[in-house]
């Protein structure tokens, strides 16, 4: 495995960050743009409606006092002039400009907006003020043009646009400093599983991704997963070197004996077919030996959801009882079942099943003595359908009970017995593979094997 | 029996076909899966023994490859991969039977006769009799020289397995899995009991013996 650090992460978290801010950045442009707009016509239209207010009261004045009230009325508003952003001119009917804030030149026939070039104002304090909206109103025989910078628009739209870039350059900023941080986390935890998996790799099986905290996020997932990964890893292997130590241990004996007999059989040069025969039976156990092993391998490794359907459960059991009942009499037992009504399916590979209920009830087989009753029952709960194979027979030392599921283990008892002491290790393997939980009990007299299975509905959820 | 060995370990190839030929039985030997295919299409076999794992063109494509050209001469794969699922894919390529090595020259002998073409006639009857000896597959009832014999359901499912192999050696495997659907091996001896048992009702009573034992191999019915 490659043991370069990885920048990836890093560039991952600031990129994010930086195509934030080029985002966020075109969102505040249209959101600018809208706000332009709509600024542009609602001041216009606020301005357009205080001037026809002013010509309102105007027009008001002429008709109650008379023309020279209006004069006097519109060279004080001219001079008051709302700090030079308002211009009025006031004609007479022959077009003569009469009264007003500027009186040159005469302001006849203007179009909606002039500009302040145009006007000729110089007395603008503002700068900003670069264009008027214009308004006439006749008062009697006279015309009243007024006027209205569009400042405004630009004092508005200056308050916006600072706001806007203060909160722009605020979250790039922020975003920037959060993205490098969360990208330097990032970068050590990917660092540290990366780490993990160079150590796996150099044969240090028991590394594992140290926890990150209390949050769950994706990493920790992914972290939780390849912990879970390398469990699993762990424990093939562990189960391939107990299987090469078993293979070890227990086949070398009678390869030994295999070989002592054929080289015996060369020395003697005349071939008695008895010892044929018997180096024959002893190679085809050794065979039965080695195929059992390599099923409780083969079983360990194999992927349970591959093949497995809805089992049910009575017919295996009925199935094995019927052929186990001749065998069960000519040992001088007798083999019951008891199921109850309705089904009692899991979710399992028939095969195995049937292979697992056949070993118990051989287990039971080989270990009583005559007039042994062996019971094979089914029952379920809404979590979890129980097999159960009991027998009233010696019954098994508690001291040993957890001891009979291993590989190759025998107890004093039934070292005479036949078998190889690989059946109940191959219960167990089954077992496992269902996610099915093995109990061993006393029976008052006798023992009771227990194989908890999760029930067709639960399991469907785990698988 | 003309039997087609497709088979790369010489040791075990000639091991074969040395013993079918000395039982008179006609073997061809071929060595890679390609080779294998061209011989299989172009002959007329009774049978044809496929190794799992071949040069060319491995076992399991062979067996497709000879399917797909509609080929249907029974074929049974030799195999040193025992894994769990390895039967059950050997059997959906399009193989009939299907052998663990290792194993007994008998028992590939039992399966290979087992699996020979048998003349068509013969194959679907409903009523199956061996000297006087005669079941009904339909109505499960068995008698022997006009006498009745009562049968458990399960001892008739093994005599009409041997029945349907009549004058054939079966073997023990060949009755675990044929009767029993039984694909391992049990530690007690599940074979002996029942045939045992079937023995005192269809032989006992009877002067002549149908149910023979074949040393080292099996058992056959016949006359």
């Amino acid at each position: 495995m490659s043991k370069a650090k990885s920048p990836q992460a890093l560039r991952t978290s600031t990129r994010l960050s930086l195509q934030f801010a080029l985002l966020y950045a075109a969102l505040s442009a249209i959101v600018f743009i809208g706000a332009y707009w709509f600024t542009y016509y609602e001041v216009k239209d606020w301005m357009l409606d205080q001037m026809l207010g002013d010509a309102e009261t105007l027009i008001t004045i002429y008709e109650r006092d008379g023309a020279e009230a209006l004069v006097q009325k519109v060279d004080a508003l001219g001079q008051v002039s709302f700090e030079d952003t308002r211009v009025f001119q006031l004609l007479d009917h022959t077009g003569k400009a009469l009264a007003g804030n500027i009186l040159d030149p005469v302001l006849s026939d203007v179009p909606d907006f002039l500009s302040a070039e145009t006007l000729g104002v110089s007395f603008a304090i503002f700068d900003e003020v670069e264009g008027y909206w214009m308004r006439t109103d006749a008062m009697g025989p006279y015309q009243l043009v007024q006027g209205s910078g569009d400042h405004i628009i630009g004092e508005v739209l200056e308050a916006l646009g600072t706001a806007l870039l203060v909160g722009y350059l605020c979250v790039v900023v922020l975003g920037l400093l959060v993205g490098v941080r969360v990208g330097r986390l990032t970068e050590q935890r990917i660092t540290q599983i990366s780490a993990t998996l160079s150590r796996v790799s150099d044969g240090q099986l028991n590394a594992r991704i140290a926890s990150s905290g209390p949050i769950a996020d994706d990493l920790s997932w992914v972290s939780a997963e390849i912990n879970a990964m390398l469990d699993q890893v762990k424990r093939l292997l562990e189960s391939q070197e107990q299987i090469s130590n078993d293979i070890a241990h227990d086949m070398r004996t009678p390869l030994q004996r295999l070989r002592q007999r054929l080289e015996t059989m060369r020395e003697n040069r005349n071939l008695v077919p008895e010892d044929v025969e018997a180096s024959l039976e002893q190679t085809d156990e050794i065979i039965a030996t080695f195929n059992a092993l390599l099923r409780i391998a083969q079983i360990e490794a194999v992927n349970k959801t591959e093949r497995f359907e809805p089992t049910d459960l009575e017919e295996i059991i009925k199935d094995v009882a019927d052929v186990f009942e001749p065998i069960a009499e000519d040992n001088g037992m007798r083999i019951t079942t008891q199921i109850p009504a309705g089904p009692l399916k899991i979710i399992g590979d028939r095969e195995l099943l049937t292979q697992l209920v056949v070993n118990l009830v051989e287990n039971a087989i080989s270990h009583c003595r005559l007039s042994t009753q062996i019971e094979m029952s089914v029952s379920a709960t809404s979590a979890t359908t129980v097999l159960s194979v009991s027998d009233n027979g010696p019954g098994i030392d508690p001291a040993i009970r957890e001891q009979v599921l291993q590989r190759f283990f025998r107890a004093e008892s039934s070292r005479n017995s036949p078998g190889n002491g690989l059946g109940l290790a191959l219960v167990k393997a089954i077992a496992d593979i269902h996610g099915a939980k093995i109990e061993i009990l006393s029976n008052d007299p006798g023992t009771l094997f227990k194989v908890g299975f999760p029930t067709e509905s639960a399991q469907k959820q785990d698988i | 029996m003309r039997v087609l060995v497709v088979e790369d370990d010489k040791e075990t190839a000639e091991y074969i076909c040395s013993s079918l030929t000395a039982l008179s039985h006609t073997a061809e030997l071929v060595l890679d899966g390609k080779a294998g295919f061209l011989t299989a299409l172009d002959n007329d076999f009774d049978v044809i023994v496929v190794d799992r794992m071949l040069p060319g063109l491995d076992g399991l494509s062979l067996v497709k490859s000879i399917r797909s050209a509609n080929v249907d001469t029974p074929i049974i794969f030799l195999s040193a991969l025992g894994g769990l699922n390895d039967r059950v894919t050997g059997l959906e390529a399009g193989a009939d039977d299907y052998l663990v090595k290792p194993f007994a020259f008998s028992e590939l002998l039992a399966r290979l006769t087992a699996l020979a073409r048998r003349p068509p006639t013969q194959a679907e009857q409903p009523i199956l009799e061996v000297g006087d000896l005669k079941i009904d597959l339909l109505r499960h009832g068995a008698s022997r020289n006009g006498q009745t014999i009562a049968l458990q359901p399960r001892e008739f499912r093994l005599l009409a397995y041997l029945m349907k192999n009549s004058d054939r050696v079966v073997t023990r495997t060949m009755l675990l899995e044929g009767v029993w659907d039984f694909h391992f091996d049990p530690n007690t001896n599940v074979v002996e009991t029942h045939i045992s048992r079937l023995r005192n009702k269809v032989d006992r009573p009877f002067e002549t013996q149908l149910i023979h034992t074949v040393r080292g191999a099996g058992y056959s019915l016949h006359e």
